[in-house]
């Protein structure tokens, strides 16, 4: 643990004087504090309209509505999720997110957030993969999404810092920095076909670089409002997406793929506070 | 939690970690327990992309066979999943396996029309599979070649992931020669950059014949846009 917070000491140091490694930060002044360190970064930079609306980012709407859902006694167990571990003991939600995924000893894996979140809808609120509320992952309407960011939002402004203390931890994200660079598919694509180099456009969308940690964290804060697309999305619905678009064969949720790929991509972003929620294109 | 006991799909989850592990699926078909530490990571990759359910892999693909060929990787893609450029043993060992895999087009390359070209470089339809399926029966899969290339100097939307095309044929001309290589380079571009990011559209099947003949038109025919 101290190791941690000497490691994310200088970087919080960096963003500004309000922000120490543990403290919570409103998602806007995270990202103010990103563009200001990064004066060049064409990714960061893009959007000036959804840096203008992100006080007002529509998925705020849906940390109110998750924190309804967390708390109420739903499912045919009829209990809150209060009694879920995200790592930090039952109902603990303060910097869970952005130390995820994690090796959990009740299941004897590693668990990304998505993952853990219907593993205790499952086992504790007794849903099954057939109720929506477990069945349906995306779109601002899903009980999923709702949830999602108001656990998110308790670790904005944190630094992602996924432990690797376990062998499962690093072999999963070992394995993710792997799957991050195997080419496939119909087009030979891999992660890094779009993310391995600085400002580089997609048509006009401009992508950020994975070795490059400040772009990164915005890159992996997830859930964020989209644009484009009117909902507020996923990790996992990001990562389903590239993958459709690069022609690999379709992703299915809750698999481990998904685990390892979000181990290295938090990993990737490790000391740098994420934006949660935040906006994108 | 682990107390809780939870009957769904004729399946009892009882408070046994290598159940419950074996009951999710993905430690193994046969639900035995597999020690992901042992493995190395490239080989823990290759396991979770292949036996772990992750991916609809019994699914049809476009272009013949199934998701499972499109995630098994072939010599070139294994040679090249790596970070940055490939070292010079590496490099020649594609450019070899790109050589010997080209296949020139029967009576040679050709231009085909520039207007179709324009088109196919335009749409990113294609070969899409999962939650959605690309259906190529209602509509023509394309290049996608603005996804990453500027051409048409009057297209204002283009991608910058690979060098721009504009007046490509301009400076070039159209002889044989060129036209020979522009082929060998969509079909399968590792011949002359390997490693490159750009798809083997020939190799891969993802374009036909026509369709690469339509497109080189649109980069060298002299009255194309790309040209002007």
């Amino acid at each position: 643990m101290f190791k941690k917070a000497l490691l994310a000491l200088p970087v919080a140091m960096a963003v500004g004087a309000a922000a120490q490694a543990g403290e919570w930060q409103d998602p806007n002044d995270v990202l103010q504090n990103l563009l200001q360190n990064n004066p060049d970064s064409k990714y960061l930079h893009q959007s000036e309209m959804n840096i203008m609306m992100m006080p007002d980012n529509p998925a705020l709407w849906l940390v109110e509505e998750g924190e309804e859902l967390f708390y109420a006694q739903r499912g045919p167990n009829n209990v809150s999720l209060e009694g879920c571990d995200f790592g930090k003991g039952p109902g603990e939600l303060e910097g869970a997110y952005v130390e995820l995924p994690r090796y959990f000893d009740d299941v004897g894996k590693v668990m990304d957030f998505e993952m853990r979140l219907v593993h205790c809808m499952k086992e504790l609120q007794g849903f099954t993969s057939d109720d929506s509320a477990v069945g349906q992952r995306h779109g601002s309407g899903s009980d999923i999404m709702k949830l999602t960011t108001y656990i998110a939002h308790q670790s904005s402004g944190m630094a992602w810092n996924p432990p690797l203390d376990h062998p499962e931890e690093q072999a999963m994200r070992d394995a993710g920095e792997v799957l991050f660079f195997r080419r496939g598919g119909a087009m030979d694509f891999n992660c890094a076909s779009c993310h391995g180099d600085a400002g580089k456009q997609i048509r006009a969308s401009v992508l950020p670089q994975m070795r490059d940690s400040q772009e990164w964290t915005k890159a992996v804060s997830w859930p964020a409002h989209r644009a484009g697309q009117d909902n507020v999305r996923s990790q996992n619905h990001r990562i389903r997406g590239c993958v459709w678009q690069m022609r690999h064969a379709g992703i299915l949720p809750d698999t481990p793929v998904n685990t390892a790929l979000i181990s290295f991509w938090n990993d990737a972003a490790r000391g740098e506070p994420a934006i949660l929620p935040d906006l994108k294109r | 939690m682990l107390k809780k006991k939870t009957v769904g799909a004729g399946l009892a989850l009882v408070a046994s970690t290598v159940l419950i592990a074996g009951c999710d699926g993905w430690l193994g078909e046969t639900g035995g327990e597999v020690d992901i530490t042992a493995m190395s990571a490239e080989e823990l990759a290759d396991y979770l992309v292949l036996e772990t359910g992750s991916y609809r892999l019994e699914q049809e693909a476009q272009e013949g066979g199934s998701a499972r060929d499109r995630m098994t990787q072939d010599g070139i893609q294994a040679a090249c999943s790596l970070e940055g450029d490939p070292d010079a043993e590496t490099a020649g060992n594609v450019i070899a396996m790109a050589r010997e895999s080209y296949e020139a087009p029967p009576g040679g390359a050709r231009l085909g029309n520039w207007r179709r070209g324009a088109e196919l470089a335009r749409s990113g339809y294609g070969y899409r599979v999962g939650h959605r399926n690309d259906d190529h029966g209602q509509r023509e899969p394309g290049g996608n070649c603005y996804a990453c290339h500027q051409m048409d100097p009057a297209e204002e939307l283009y991608g910058t992931l690979g060098p721009s095309l504009a007046g490509y044929g301009a400076t070039r001309g159209n002889d044989s020669a060129v036209v020979n290589y522009v082929h060998q380079v969509v079909s399968n571009p590792h011949q002359y950059f390997p490693c490159t990011q750009m798809p083997r559209f020939g190799r891969n099947n993802f374009l036909t014949e026509e369709q690469i003949a339509h497109i080189m038109a649109y980069l060298l025919d002299p009255a194309s846009p790309v040209n002007q």
